[in-house]
């Protein structure tokens, strides 16, 4: 993996070139596709062929397909074929950012792997060794991440010291390991909410020949899923601004989540070069659309259409206005409201198709604006939509269900 | 003469098979041309599971199946003409057909009762009492806007005998009358009544002819695919299409396995409905010539062939079997992949069953196509009888082979 910076600004962060093995050159800040079971949530892959024609990087999470590693020890082309986009460069994680990964399992010399089936504890030995059979583009090293701004000094010492042994034996097959010598290792950051943590993690990492590791993963700041939409900016910015302080600028950083808009362009501001898409995940799953604007202009405009909100039930206009993407060229509110109400899987693969777009297009705009020296200009607008207060981005769980009083007035209407 | 002029169904033969009742026909209708024989995928609440219509597009489907009864629950007739029919709603721009209701109301409601008036039932909702009638049933489909619509008709269990089978035959034809007189889109919307008669050939014989008196632009067998034996199924298939005209579609509702299909358009059928390729596909099952693969199961978790090497949907062109294997009933998105499949199979298996009538090699087809199907398990004699009423002979099963020579 190549990684060069183009420009580097005081308020405006940074823009670079990623190269990953063969493939086209990627811009940064970059927009991982976060995936499930191998799969971008409910998309196949000549769906998502709708949604852009561009080369992506999937970001696969162990949790999810741990289940595959012996199929894959078995597959001898490389994995971003095995599920589905062969022309897709790969980057493995071990949790999923969409999911809230359960507290706990932790250990000396393991780390707990959620998955369908139940827990699963990861040596680092073990941990290795399933990396080996996925053989990924891009990898993250194992790390203690259990870890949030509630957590105890103590625990997280441990994480750091934990995370240290682990990398031990990870760096040590990283050098070693021939199915390996093609993929980049990420060095995981850890140590909570304390600075001094952070510090000995990131000097743990740099003690590593240089070349060992390609670039670094941020962890231990939240535990994914929807919590990752409410985290409180003033605790988060200043240890991430602390642990960018003290890392080299050569190396990419990674910091999987699903922030909010406001946060990620905050982020980025920092020096965060790489997300993912589990916000637009979360969105779709709890019935939202994104309707945030990021081409600056005097309108208000709202975080999200709920659609489970009865008052769309006959608005036969799309989920936004002026959205070029598949689901509202085509299909309106009222249909995709029909859908929730009916519980149809179409209803999830349309406002995944839109939500993705979206946060695409809101990444073009952000490289856009980093060129042109504007981030605090967007960073503004993003966060009032040109309204009196800032814009409320945080997901809540919608558990909705439908009533059977709200259905079918119409079928009794007409059959008396 | 103007596009308006022209009914909203029109239907030529194309070609005949010259051994087998097979024919291959055109079938033209406001929203589009449908190549017959066919199968129609079911849409039951608007939308193909899983499958946006630009994919269904893709695999060239040419025509949908909605539920009239789930469609006039949600979102409800107010909503469909306020959106301008059901084709605007969903943004399918091709041929539907709509069920009357009917059959729903029966199966999925247990207090269902049926009189002259109509199909009395408890609202799921409040437990009033509803009445649908074959009026409410038109008036639906109308809001709807379907292509192709059916009357409502009696439906009595498959397996039902003796005079209520008679009753519900003869109320259908009945209904038909009332069916037309409430249709007020006649000039967009063609009508299709309902053959019945149970398992009883006169019966079937007399509803037929009493139908063809009525002014209508196509016929559905009905009151089959129920749990009836399968000899006594494909019997009444045939005399149902002895007697229906040839000039017009024949539709029989809900039979869709693979095999089933082959008999049928040999008995000379146009027109196919059928959930299960689509709910099979929920299930982790991938359609494939030889019958059912069900991908969940152990042999397959290493397999990197993709389901159907001949296939080219967007399933096999991608995917691996062991792919498939780990993500089967887990992952949503297999829902979408293996219905993806299975319905290009079925519209596959009826593009090369019109190609072969076209250029009349229809019975080599079916023998190849049940070669390949039954594999070495024995032919079901019920297909065997089917196809030998119609001057396709199979050739003697493998294993009866060996079993007499050892």
């Amino acid at each position: 993996m190549k990684f060069i910076i183009k420009s580097i600004s005081k308020n405006s962060g940074r823009l670079g070139h990623l190269r990953i093995k063969e493939s086209s050159e990627l811009q940064t800040p970059l927009l991982l596709q976060t995936t499930k079971g191998g799969s971008i949530p409910y998309l196949s892959a000549d769906v998502f062929g709708l949604v852009s024609r561009e080369q992506q990087v999937l970001q696969l999470t162990l949790c999810t397909m741990d289940q595959m590693a012996e199929s894959l020890d078995q597959w001898n082309r490389s994995l971003g074929d095995y599920v589905g986009y062969p022309d897709y460069n790969t980057l493995l994680l071990l949790r999923d950012p969409c999911e809230v990964t359960p507290s706990g399992g932790n250990d000396r010399d393991v780390v707990p792997l959620f998955t369908r089936r139940g827990k699963e504890s990861l040596t680092a030995e073990r941990y290795m060794q399933l990396v080996t059979s996925f053989a990924p583009d891009v990898y993250q090293g194992l790390c203690d991440a259990d870890t949030n701004p509630e957590s105890t000094k103590k625990r997280v010492q441990k994480s750091v010291d934990r995370t240290e042994r682990f990398m031990q034996h990870c760096f040590k097959q990283h050098r070693e390991l021939e199915r390996l010598k093609d993929s980049t290792l990420l060095a995981p950051i850890v140590g909570g909410y304390n600075t001094f943590a952070r510090t000995q993690s990131i000097k743990h990492a740099r003690e590593q020949p240089k070349g060992t590791y390609g670039g670094y993963i941020f962890e231990g700041f939240h535990t994914n899923g929807i919590a990752a939409t409410s985290l409180n900016p003033s605790q988060l910015l200043p240890i991430v601004d602390h642990c960018v302080q003290q890392i080299e600028d050569e190396l990419p950083r990674l910091m999987p989540g699903a922030f909010t808009p406001v946060l990620m362009l905050e982020l980025i501001r920092l020096g965060v070069d790489i997300f993912d898409t589990s916000y637009a995940y979360c969105a779709a799953v709890n019935y939202k659309a994104l309707t945030f604007s990021y081409c600056i202009d005097k309108e208000e405009h709202s975080a999200f259409l709920d659609v489970t909100d009865e008052a769309i039930k006959e608005q036969f206009t799309p989920l936004l206005e002026g959205c070029n993407c598949l689901a509202c060229q085509k299909h309106t509110r009222a249909y995709i409201h029909h859908l929730y109400k009916t519980n149809e899987l179409l209803g999830p693969i349309l406002l995944m198709i839109h939500n993705l777009h979206h946060y695409m297009g809101f990444f073009d705009v952000i490289r856009d604006s980093i060129s042109a020296d504007q981030l605090p200009a967007l960073l503004d607008y993003v966060r009032h939509q040109n309204m009196s207060t800032d814009i409320n981005y945080c997901i809540e769980p919608n558990n909705k269900t439908v009533g059977k009083a709200a259905m079918g007035k119409g079928f009794i209407t007409a059959a008396n | 003469m103007s596009s308006s002029k022209l009914p909203p169904l029109t239907y030529k033969v194309v070609a005949e098979c010259s051994v087998s009742k097979a024919r291959a026909g055109l079938m033209t209708l406001r929203h589009s041309e449908v190549r017959t024989p066919v199968f129609m995928p079911v849409g039951t609440q608007g939308t193909m599971k899983g499958v946006l219509p630009d994919q269904l597009i893709e695999l060239d489907c040419q025509i949908l199946l909605g539920n009239t009864y789930h469609l006039g629950l949600r979102p409800g007739i107010e909503t469909l003409k306020k959106a301008g029919g059901l084709h605007k709603f969903m943004s399918w721009p091709r041929a539907i057909l709509t069920d009357s209701g009917g059959f729903q109301m029966v199966s999925l409601l247990q207090l269902a009762e049926i009189d002259e008036h109509g199909v009395n039932f408890r609202s799921p909702f409040d437990n009033s009492e509803c009445m649908l009638t074959p009026e409410h049933s038109i008036q639906i489909q109308n809001a709807i806007g379907a292509d192709i619509m059916m009357q409502l008709d009696d439906v009595v269990k498959t397996t039902t005998t003796g005079p209520r089978v008679e009753e519900a035959m003869e109320r259908t034809i009945r209904w038909v009358d009332r069916c037309i007189k409430a249709h007020a889109r006649d000039d967009e919307q063609s009508l299709f009544p309902i053959v019945q008669g149970g398992l009883e050939i006169p019966l079937r014989e007399r509803c037929v002819s009493a139908l063809m008196e009525k002014q209508v632009r196509g016929f559905a067998v009905g009151g089959l695919s129920g749990g009836e034996s399968k000899h006594d199924f494909w019997r009444m298939v045939h005399v149902c299409t002895d007697h229906l005209p040839r000039d017009k579609p024949r539709y029989l509702m809900g039979v869709g396995f693979a095999a089933d299909l082959v008999v049928c358009v040999a008995l000379g059928i146009d027109m196919f409905d059928c959930v299960f390729p689509t709910r099979t596909a929920r299930f982790g099952c991938a359609l494939v010539d030889s019958g059912q693969m069900n991908l969940k199961h152990q042999k397959y978790k290493h397999d990197m062939e993709p389901i159907d090497k001949q296939c080219n949907c967007n399933t096999c062109k991608r995917y691996t079997r062991s792919y498939l294997h780990h993500i089967a009933t887990n992952e949503s998105v297999s829902c979408s992949l293996l219905s993806v499949h299975n319905v290009a199979y079925q519209l596959r298996l009826m593009r090369s069953m019109r190609e072969a009538v076209l250029v009349d090699a229809f019975p080599q087809f079916v023998k190849d196509f049940m070669a390949r199907h039954f594999g070495s398990d024995p032919i079901p004699s019920w297909i065997r009888e089917a196809l030998s009423a119609v001057n396709i002979e199979l050739p003697p099963d493998a294993s009866e082979d060996q079993a007499v020579n050892s």
